[in-house]
């Protein structure tokens, strides 16, 4: 990995406000991004992921701690003296001036010599399909391309890192798509270190390598998306990162009980009250399995159907199944095997 | 058309015409009277007679020898036009440098605290233009308090004679204009999106790069319109330089005045006042032309 | 240092400027309101506090018929311009397709667009005729002059109220059987009155502060409170023109207030 684009955050903290009012928008937030990855921090509004977003751009101090990049310690340094670059969520793109002109800003403001500044800009606009738009007034523009040329505009200055404000948000569903592939070309073909910031997990478990999950100022877990999907570190990420089920058993000789049922364990667990997380589809419908629930209701969703049904004990339970099954009906008995490696042993409540 | 539309049409233009007919007896009608009466002979004792003539009109610009009757340019004249355009340019220009961080002051200020500071604003631009003159002119008069401060720390040993001068007079129109700038660029930051000087910044510009390149293009109208606000009632200006110029420091309003009063020149008088409503129209061309290129940049 | 916010809208020396600004805006009314309280003859020299030039002011005929003549010309001319402003305003604002549109909004704001002392000697000149053909003398010449210029100022809060009305309220009065005058009267006219009041207020103080079309369409005895001072200042400063002026800005900064407060209220009332 790239040594001088890696940025390390360390103990970063910020906090707004004074006395009775103040917020912690960030708590002591110690963090890894290699160099030439595509990273996202990832959570709910208000969970901080934006604070370390602008804290990373330089467009806020931290209250404490420390970011490096490579060995830099660039915590002090003001935005236009960090080699960082950014597209706003609202794209930010200066109404006054062509796309080209937009695309050449940050060059121009570093002084580069026309010549190369219009050779690099025509690079840019190539690499997001924008040639035939460089002379267009931006106003001029639809959202998607806006949003290319925000990301031009961005990458113009070979930036070591490129920070992305939830830069997809104001995009429908379908351009969307579009542009998530765009961006995993572009960050593949430049190299450059990206930090996304969203609060979609499968907008960040189809793009990122790796991936933060943020709540409460604080990093809930960091991991490749198969690792934070598969093994959530904690109840608010498997509840976040898709849907999970929590039941509540209790931990003893490395197996689990619900009930008077006993559901052995891969690996092993704190013995005492502990909450088991099982994903709906990792739950197989099996008749006669000792683990028995009651359906209350069946949802048909196309692809599949989710059956909702209560255990023995009260704890409502939901498992999807292919489409092509038959349909319990409410009331049946059903018989469920939680298979031993998708099961997770969370703390308890 | 529509009937319905004609039908509203005719009740729109009933309602409007009273307002319309004032307009046209205190205002507009005039206007028009002007324009013949500056072709016209200036009468015995005041006032006008025929025949129609552009005597008038070669009197702004030109004047006859006594001697040998030749035609010259009218020096006279053109030191009064030549004061009215530089002192109204410069007015504009000091208004604005002061204006702009005025403007963009209060336009930063938290919401709640935003208002205050725009009623201060506020206050002097509908005080009495007169009034606010005067006020200038205790300031700038020899026993004023500038000259009795600058006396007393010793920085002059005698009453600077600004008043009466063509300083007197910039000082007095930038003091009463300002607030003509202030308001329509206000209005101009109010609306920026501040996120772009984040952008800015965030490519590299300082903060004197960001202001240039970003926020001065983009409160381009709130300038243009705080400039022509301050241009146009200066070049017309009658009231300040009256008070603060004194009789020689005419302006092109107080030479028109003089036509009417002592100078009995009625004709003349009223080319001059079209000759500047001339002047205004162009600046207002201008100020509409660049405005609309303005707006063809931004889509 | 670590807790400084970047703060994106910070420039140097603005602030600094700004406050210069406010500073040199107030230290001249501030001035004269000072010396229209001076005790001494001279107008050079404190003599202490006193109300001397406000009794003498106020002691002068003169003075006191300007007054007098400023508020009648005010009253009347802010009046009939508020209420031709709103004929024209409910004409106008409504009928968008309106044919000439263009032409009435030009003719309502050409007072804004002409130099006073334009219009003045237009004024001078026309009334002088229509002097010398009725013979007729008295105050109509200056009430129909501010009233022209009035209108503008008078339209400009009544037509925004109108814009940021409901037309459908119309509608529902028609459709509750009231006829277009009923519908006007009892659900247009209360529902601008704040813009009308607005207008009067912003007319009077216009009408009251005129000095340039005053001067030249008065004729001798006709004084106003502005042309008085104005002819005050041929002679130097004085006290006593201070003293006046202080009042008359008195009255504006009340007026203004008052102004916003009632702005303020209604736009409460809207959201």
């Amino acid at each position: 990995m790239d040594e001088a684009t890696r940025v390390y955050v360390k103990d970063a903290s910020k906090r707004f406000g004074h006395g009775a009012t103040v917020v912690h928008a960030l708590a002591d937030v110690t963090l890894t991004i290699e160099g030439g990855s595509f990273f996202t921090l990832l959570g709910p509004s208000g969970c901080g992921k934006t604070t370390l977003l602008r804290l990373l751009a330089g467009f806020e101090t931290p209250t404490g701690g420390r970011i490096l990049l490579g060995d830099q310690d660039v915590t002090a340094l003001p935005p236009n003296r960090r080699p960082i670059n950014t597209v706003f969520q609202s794209y930010a793109l200066f109404p006054h001036l062509s796309v080209a002109q937009n695309v050449g800003f940050g060059l121009k403001m570093q002084g580069i010599a026309r010549a190369k500044r219009d050779a690099r800009v025509d690079q840019m606009l190539a690499l997001v399909r924008m040639q035939d738009f460089a002379e267009r007034p931006v106003a001029q523009l639809s959202g998607g391309q806006q949003q290319r040329v925000a990301l031009a505009r961005a990458l113009a200055p070979e930036p070591r890192v490129l920070l992305l404000d939830e830069p997809l948000s104001a995009l429908d569903l379908k351009l969307r798509k579009e542009m998530q592939i765009e961006l995993k070309r572009l960050q593949r073909e430049t190299g450059i270190t990206f930090v996304f910031v969203t609060h979609d997990q499968e907008e960040a478990l189809t793009m990122s390598d790796r991936i933060a999950v943020m709540s409460a100022g604080r990093v809930q877990q960091i991991g490749t998306p198969r690792e934070i999907y598969a093994h959530p570190a904690n109840r608010f990420v498997a509840g976040f990162i898709g849907e999970s089920n929590f039941l509540p058993v209790t931990v003893a000789d490395g197996a689990a009980r619900i009930g008077d049922h006993r559901i052995s364990l891969a690996a092993p667990a704190d013995p005492g009250p502990a909450t088991l997380a099982i994903r709906p589809e990792d739950i197989m419908l099996e008749p006669g399995a000792a683990l028995s629930a009651e359906v209350t209701d069946t949802v048909y969703l196309g692809n599949a159907v989710q059956i909702m049904a209560r255990l023995e004990d009260g704890t409502q339970i939901a498992l999807r199944q292919p489409a092509t099954i038959d349909l319990p009906e409410s009331g049946q008995r059903i018989g469920l095997r939680l298979p031993v490696e998708a099961v997770q042993i969370l703390e308890a409540e | 058309m529509s009937a319905g539309q004609g039908q509203a049409n005719r009740t729109s233009w009933s309602l409007a015409a009273p307002a319309l007919a004032l307009l046209l007896i205190g205002s507009i009608g005039p206007l028009l009277i002007v324009l013949v009466y500056s072709f016209m002979t200036p009468g015995d004792y005041s006032g006008v007679q025929r025949p129609f003539t552009t005597q008038a009109w070669e009197q702004v610009f030109l004047t006859r020898d006594i001697f040998d009757d030749t035609l010259g340019w009218a020096d006279a004249h053109m030191t009064i036009f030549w004061r009215s355009v530089k002192l109204s340019v410069l007015t504009a220009v000091i208004t604005f440098l002061l204006g702009l961080p005025t403007a963009w002051f209060i336009a930063t200020r938290p919401p709640d605290r935003r208002a205050l500071w725009l009623f201060l604003i506020t206050i002097p631009f509908w005080t009495n233009l007169l009034i606010r003159t005067i006020a200038i002119n205790e300031i700038i008069r020899n026993e004023g308090l500038l000259n009795q401060v600058l006396l007393k720390l010793g920085v002059i040993g005698a009453p600077l004679q600004i008043l009466y001068t063509d300083t007197a007079v910039l000082i007095g129109m930038a003091y009463v204009y300002l607030p003509m700038m202030v308001l329509p660029m206000y209005a101009a930051i109010d609306r920026f999106d501040t996120r772009l000087l984040e952008a800015a910044y965030d490519l590299f510009a300082n903060r004197w790069q960001a202001l240039w390149h970003v926020v001065l293009p983009v409160i381009r109208p709130g300038i243009l319109a705080g400039s022509i606000l301050v241009f146009v009632p200066s070049l017309g200006a009658y009231v300040t330089p009256r008070v603060l110029g004194g009789g020689k420091n005419m302006m092109i309003g107080n030479f028109i005045e003089l036509q009417f009063g002592q100078g009995q020149n009625w004709p003349l008088g009223a080319a001059l006042a079209v000759l500047l409503l001339i002047a205004v129209g162009l600046a207002l061309t201008v100020y509409v032309r660049v405005l609309g290129g303005a707006g063809r940049a931004d889509g | 240092m670590a807790e400084r916010r970047f703060d994106p809208t910070r420039l140097p020396g603005f602030a600094t400027v700004a406050v210069a600004v406010f500073v040199l805006l107030y230290l001249p009314i501030a001035t004269l309101v000072a010396y229209s309280f001076n005790g001494g003859d001279s107008v050079a020299v404190w003599g202490g506090f006193s109300l001397d030039w406000y009794g003498r002011a106020w002691a002068n005929e003169t003075v006191k018929a300007a007054a007098l003549r400023s508020v009648v010309i005010a009253a009347c001319a802010s009046a009939l311009a508020t209420t031709l402003a709103t004929l024209a305003a409910v004409g106008v604002v409504r009928n968008r397709r309106m044919k000439g549109r263009a032409v009435v909004y030009m003719a309502i704001n050409q007072p804004l667009m002409v130099p006073e002392i334009v219009t003045a000697v237009a004024l001078l000149i026309f009334f002088a005729s229509v002097r010398q053909f009725t013979g007729y003398q008295g105050l109509g010449y200056l009430i129909a002059a501010h009233a022209a210029f009035c209108v503008p100022f008078a339209y400009l809060p009544i037509s925004a109220r109108l814009e940021g009305m409901d037309a459908t309220l119309e509608a529902a009065a028609a459709d509750l059987y009231a006829t277009p005058r009923q519908a006007f009267r009892h659900v247009t006219l209360p529902l601008l009155t704040p813009g009308i009041i607005a207008g009067a207020m912003l007319a009077f103080v216009i009408s009251l502060d005129d000095v340039v079309i005053t001067e030249f369409v008065k004729s001798a005895g006709q004084d106003t409170l502005p042309t008085y001072m104005l002819a005050q200042m041929r002679r130097g400063v004085s006290p006593e023109v201070n003293a006046i002026s202080t009042m008359l800005l008195m009255v504006t900064v009340v007026l203004l207030t008052a102004f916003f407060i009632i702005n303020k209220q209604t736009n409460r009332g809207k959201q």
